[in-house]
């Protein structure tokens, strides 16, 4: 027995409590796989420490091109699914994208008054210049004002809202006398401009 | 546009055509064996296959050594590898490279590990290859053995004395005992506390004390018995 053997055999206690150091750690590993008799010696103090020595497992060469090989079918699956994938998600994201431009357009008309106010002083404008004689589309019945009462494009600069109301049904002359739907306003901003330009729609049934 | 052509014993004209090497895959190969784990790490991060493919033969012996320890059947190990690799494939643009790149892909192999170990295909195979190994032990008794093949009896013991242990305990003494790991790599791998690990070590340990005076008595009969320690 060397004094290797004896200070290693002194340091296996420490050594199954985690107690040495990083290089006392390393000298009884690297003293355990010279030394049969110390394995036997730590074997029967305990048979976990015949595990101290194990060596790494060995991969063959076969082995490790199999793997290789496996990894690139397995990647070139994956990249085959995501490509799959991809098609139904970009049918997907162009819905989404028209759905939400869509709503945008309806929040923006709804809830953010300015533009539309802005746009509808000026088709009051043009009216105004134009006189009540040119105005083509008469107003129907039961249509109502979009702007709430007590508002009015006189704060931008504009003369009050004189927009009129039209039914395309009315002036149409539906067959059936066919109205316009009971919750909805339609206003066409250039009256006299010919073809009616419907801008703002107000549907009160959804109750915004 | 002229060109000088320089002499030559033959006379003979040393023309070659103006071609430039653009890429060269071998070349390639090459330069990414001296790239360190991190540089190919993130080169395939950037979609360099072939820095891909060189991570995955330098990491191969390793992962393959902690995945077979720990589901305890060879062909297993070899496809939790190939599960190791495309998870690292697919994941690389979470590694942080900032932090050690083993640290990274030792995690992989010994969730991986442990998945594999819960299934109850892992089990019952692993139940199947314990009865073949004991078979095989008992054949093999009293015969003298070198060093080698004093591993491959031991790297047998163990797959039959660990059954007992759970996932964490097994990759925990693993990564110690076998692969050498500090206590604070083996936190940031399993990503426990040291305390954890230190803990998990204790009851492997315990356990497989146990499991191997079952397993093999032989073993433990000139043992001077000290008290268990708790």
């Amino acid at each position: 027995m060397t004094s290797g053997c004896e200070v290693t055999r002194t340091r296996f206690e420490s050594y199954l409590g985690e107690a040495l150091s990083r290089e006392e750690r390393s000298a009884v590993r690297a003293h355990l796989s010279e030394c049969a008799a110390c394995r036997r010696e730590g074997s029967e103090l305990d048979p976990s420490l015949l595990f101290a020595t194990a060596m790494p497992e060995r991969v063959s060469d076969a082995d490790a091109a199999r793997i290789l090989e496996g990894v690139r079918a397995g990647i070139a699956l994956k990249t085959a699914e995501r490509r799959v994938r991809r098609v139904p998600s970009h049918r997907k994201r162009a819905g989404a994208t028209a759905a939400a431009a869509a709503a945008v357009l309806l929040a923006l008309t709804l809830t953010s008054p300015s533009p539309a106010r802005l746009a509808l002083a000026r088709a009051n404008r043009l009216s105004a210049a134009a006189g009540p004689g040119r105005t083509s589309l008469p107003a129907a019945a039961g249509t109502r004002a979009a702007v709430p009462a007590g508002e009015s494009g006189s704060e931008f600069g504009a003369p009050a809202m004189t927009a009129r109301p039209f039914s395309p049904f009315a002036e149409a002359g539906a067959p059936g006398g066919q109205k316009a739907p009971a919750d909805a306003t339609i206003y066409d901003w250039n009256p006299g401009g010919g073809q009616p330009r419907v801008v703002w729609i107000v549907d009160r049934s959804l109750d915004i | 546009m002229s060109r000088e052509k320089p002499p030559t014993a033959d006379g003979a004209d040393p023309y070659k055509p103006p071609m430039e090497l653009v890429y060269s895959e071998v070349r390639h190969r090459e330069q990414s064996a001296e790239l360190s784990d991190r540089e190919l790490a993130l080169a395939a991060r950037s979609g360099d296959m072939v820095s891909f493919e060189a991570l995955v033969v330098r990491k191969t012996p390793a992962v393959v050594s902690v995945a077979r320890r720990i589901v305890s059947d060879p062909e297993d190990a070899r496809d939790v590898a190939q599960m190791v690799f495309l998870r690292v494939w697919e994941q690389l643009d979470r590694y942080d490279a900032t932090y050690s790149f083993n640290t990274w892909i030792y995690r992989i192999t010994t969730n991986l590990s442990i998945d594999f170990l819960r299934s109850s295909r892992s089990r019952e195979k692993a139940h199947g290859a314990t009865l073949h190994l004991v078979r095989q032990r008992e054949e093999a008794t009293g015969a003298e053995t070198s060093r080698a093949a004093e591993d491959d009896e031991m790297s047998r013991l163990f797959r039959e004395a660990s059954e007992r242990l759970s996932g964490k305990q097994k990759a925990a003494f693993v990564l110690r005992e076998m692969e050498d790991k500090d206590t604070d790599e083996i936190a940031r791998i399993l990503q426990c506390g040291e305390s954890t690990v230190r803990n998990h070590l204790f009851n492997a340990r315990r356990i497989l004390r146990k499991e191997i005076e079952k397993i093999c008595p032989g073993f433990v009969r000139a043992r001077r018995r000290a008290p268990e320690k708790r």
